[in-house]
């Protein structure tokens, strides 16, 4: 069954995968200006929010898409309302835009950032939630009439399944906890307070709930896998998320000026946050075992099963290394915590979003058989890049946690001199990155209209 | 378990650990006060000024930011106000290598953000950023006078020796051999900025001139 919904889906994935090509490219200025500081015409400090803020979009509107095609498909229906899908889709690209544009205005010139409303003009000055608190407003009410076309749809139809269920409460999660980011204070650790919920409850609270969804509804698509059974486990995988996750928090409260039970807090709740994405790398063994016979969409089935080992090797593993406060105390604010935020995010949402991508995008299509071999080739150039990034960094990380923090050399000297080779080294493999990103989009912009030679 | 069961159990449990996490917060609300020095209007200003120039995107501050410059928390513990507010207005007028461009701050915004990170400095941060190991262990075990000087009035805190030590004035390992003359060293120490053109040394005139002879005796011995 083909519906025109599925178009919006599609649109939004060629979105998705457009920029995050332009994160890539940016991420790659940002490593040369590690070694060059002066390399580029708008400073590190605008290229890294234009790195990070196209990651956090990217993913969003990946989210999204893939929203309307599981809430198309477990609804078995068109949506609520395609109009204003097509609205909202238009609406979001138009407000990134706008954003883009100012971040790159303020780069220029800072004195353009001035204060309106109490806030900042262009660019909000906070790490992630840079957007202007207007921008704030215009993403808020594109994600409340994504979510309500949504749950009109499943109100309509009446389908309450497990996977929309907690698909649509992890995005009505997102969304709430989009608003703790949204007021200023002139304290600065209640800025930081707030600050982190909204980017903790994000990463490891909502986003986690909806990776989980979507695996199972991966899972099921692929393999054709018993619903029941992947919904029990969803909802222990996600209920374990939370149970850690929430309290999980205080692992950012050790010295920011918070109270020192959060160190007992933080310590015990986040070191159990692994145990929940080990729980999907079984899960995603178990039921691809149970399965007899051939998987015909191989590439969606691998970069599943990719998904779920990465997300626990990043978040889990890379996670749960500095997250004692004992350990935290010298890695805290070093390139330890990029590597894992780079390893983290990759594995946990952007295999999750490339994954649902080549998983529906045949059936959006409506192509029984395409070509798999450049999903592979990008899969690799991007996972063994990536691999080396992280190592590369985790080594200037430990570097750094030694001579800095505990024999005590200068920031300066150890960035400049000591770790040099590490920068060289990311730079280098974020170029083989940016091949398995080329391969990436190539194919999804182009993908079916070359039947299989 | 059963599915309801399993759906159950999440659906309950995650509502209480979010409730707890609530009680938390509050409790946490009604104590920053007491962990934290008053804001004045200036250290409010600051922070205004510390989001204008979004110096969060190549700094950390309290440990969360960017890891492409040093961490804020105590940058006003260990240098000088006038040195910080010089670097501030125009990094590489005084260190020509620095990785900081200029931003354009005015003198008042830059004054207002001393105030607010001198704020930082002072919340209670359950002792980080932690005090380095070797640091502490080599600390007081010195031969000369100078060199006890040299660490009294802190001079690593601009000054490199043998790579220990900050990068803020230039390396001071071979300072004996690029100025021999002890003279010169007392009269740099006194008045930099008459010595130098457009130093941004802090001067050292407040030390006696036994102090000033010694501190100057030493540093012609790095050679
Ligand atoms: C484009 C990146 C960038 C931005 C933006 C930036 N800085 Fe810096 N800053 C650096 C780097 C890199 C250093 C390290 C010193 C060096 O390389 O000389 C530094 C050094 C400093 C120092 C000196 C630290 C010391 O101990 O000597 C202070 C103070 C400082 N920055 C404050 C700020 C403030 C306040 C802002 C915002 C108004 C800001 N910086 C914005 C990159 C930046
Ligand atoms: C706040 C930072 C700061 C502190 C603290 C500081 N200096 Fe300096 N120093 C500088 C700067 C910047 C220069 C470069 C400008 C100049 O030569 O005056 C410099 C230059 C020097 C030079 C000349 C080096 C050269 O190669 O030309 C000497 C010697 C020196 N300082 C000694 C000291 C001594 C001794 C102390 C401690 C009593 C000290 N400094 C404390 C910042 C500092
Ligand atoms: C699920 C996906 C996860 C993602 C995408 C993620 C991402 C990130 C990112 C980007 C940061 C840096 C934030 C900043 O810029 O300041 C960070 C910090 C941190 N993360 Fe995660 N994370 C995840 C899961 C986890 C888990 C499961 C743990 C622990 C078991 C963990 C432990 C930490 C700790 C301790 C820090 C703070 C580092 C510091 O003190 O500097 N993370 N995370
Ligand atoms: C070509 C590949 C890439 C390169 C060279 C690169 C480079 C960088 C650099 C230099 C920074 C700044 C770090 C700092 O402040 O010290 C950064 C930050 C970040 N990047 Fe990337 N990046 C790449 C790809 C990615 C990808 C694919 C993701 C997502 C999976 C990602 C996620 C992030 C995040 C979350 C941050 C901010 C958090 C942090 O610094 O811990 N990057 N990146
Ligand atoms: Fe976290």
């Amino acid at each position: 069954m083909q519906y025109q919904s599925h178009k919006i889906a599609q649109n939004f994935y060629t979105a998705s995968v457009l920029l995050f090509l332009v994160q890539v490219v940016v991420g790659l200025i940002a490593a040369l200006q590690f070694i060059w500081p002066d390399f580029f015409i708008l400073n590190f400090n605008t290229i890294r929010t234009l790195h990070i803020n196209a990651l956090v979009v990217w993913l969003l509107m990946g989210m999204m898409g893939a929203t309307y095609y599981v809430v198309t498909e477990e609804s078995e229906s068109e949506l609520w309302s395609v109009p204003l899908a097509q609205l909202q889709f238009w609406a979001t690209v138009i407000a990134v835009t706008a954003v883009v544009a100012g971040y790159i205005v303020m780069g220029l010139n800072p004195q353009t950032n001035t204060e309106i409303f109490g806030t900042r003009a262009l660019n909000e000055g906070r790490e992630y939630i840079e957007a202007p608190r207007w921008a704030d407003v215009l993403i808020v009410i594109s994600v409340l009439l994504f979510l309500f076309n949504c749950l009109m749809t499943v109100f309509k139809t009446k389908k309450f399944t497990a996977v929309q269920g907690v698909l649509l409460g992890g995005l009505t999660f997102l969304a709430l906890m989009y608003l703790p980011g949204m007021f200023y204070t002139n304290n600065m650790v209640k800025d930081q307070f707030w600050w982190w919920w909204v980017v903790h409850l994000w990463v490891e609270g909502s986003w986690e709930m909806i990776a989980a969804a979507l695996l199972a509804f991966m899972l099921h698509k692929l393999l054709g896998a018993d619903v029941k059974v992947l919904a029990k486990w969803m909802y222990i995988e996600t209920g374990l998320v939370l149970f850690t996750g929430i309290l999980g928090l205080g692992h950012h409260y050790y010295w920011i000026g918070t109270p020192e039970y959060w160190l007992w807090v933080g310590g015990v709740f986040s070191s159990l946050e692994p145990i929940p994405l080990l729980l999907m790398v079984w899960d995603a063994f178990r039921t691809t075992r149970e399965v007899r016979g051939v998987v015909p969409n191989r590439i969606g089935l691998y970069l599943t099963v990719a998904h779920a080992i990465f997300n626990f090797v990043g978040a889990g593993l890379w996670g749960v290394i500095h997250t004692l406060p004992q350990v935290n105390k010298w890695t805290h604010g070093t390139q330890i915590t990029t590597a894992h935020g780079h390893l983290a995010f990759y594995g946990a949402y952007v295999l999750l979003i490339i994954a649902m991508i080549y998983v529906t995008l045949p059936s959006i299509k409506g192509v029984k058989e395409f070509n798999q071999s450049r999903g592979f080739q990008s899969f690799w150039w991007m996972t063994v890049s990536m691999i080396f990034i992280v190592i590369a960094i985790t080594g200037a990380g430990m570097v750094q946690t030694y001579l800095e923090r505990l024999l005590g050399l200068d920031y300066v000297t150890v960035k400049a001199s000591y770790n040099l080779w590490f920068w060289i080294f990311r730079a280098l493999f974020g170029v083989g990155f940016l091949v398995g990103v080329l391969i990436l989009v190539k194919d999804i912009l182009g993908f079916g209209q070359k039947p299989a030679a | 378990m059963s599915t309801n069961a399993a759906k159950n159990l999440f659906i309950y449990g995650s509502l209480f650990c979010f409730l707890v996490l609530v009680i938390l917060t509050i409790d946490t609300m009604g104590k920053l006060d007491q962990r934290a020095p008053e804001i004045t209007e200036k250290v409010a200003a600051g922070k205004k000024v510390w989001h204008k120039y979004d110096c969060i995107g190549c700094h950390t501050i309290l440990g969360n930011g960017s890891y492409f410059a040093p961490d804020m928390t105590k940058a006003t513990e260990r240098k000088p106000k006038e040195y910080l507010k010089k670097f501030l207005l125009d990094p590489r007028a005084i260190k020509q290598d620095s990785a900081m461009p200029k931003l354009g701050l005015s003198e008042e915004e830059a004054d207002s953000l001393i105030a607010f990170l001198e704020w930082t400095s002072k919340v209670d941060t359950n002792d980080w950023p932690p005090k380095p190991i070797l640091a502490s262990a080599t600390a007081g075990r010195t031969a000369s006078t100078g060199q006890m000087l040299f660490q009294k009035y802190d001079c690593a805190a601009c000054h490199q020796i043998q790579g220990l030590g900050g990068t803020a004035g230039p390396d001071l390992t071979h300072a004996g051999l690029k100025q021999p003359d002890v003279e010169w060293h007392i009269k740099h120490l006194k008045d930099p900025a008459g010595t130098v053109r457009n130093s941004a040394m802090p001067n050292f005139s407040h030390l006696g001139d036994e102090d000033l002879k010694a501190l100057a005796e030493y540093l012609i011995t790095l050679r």
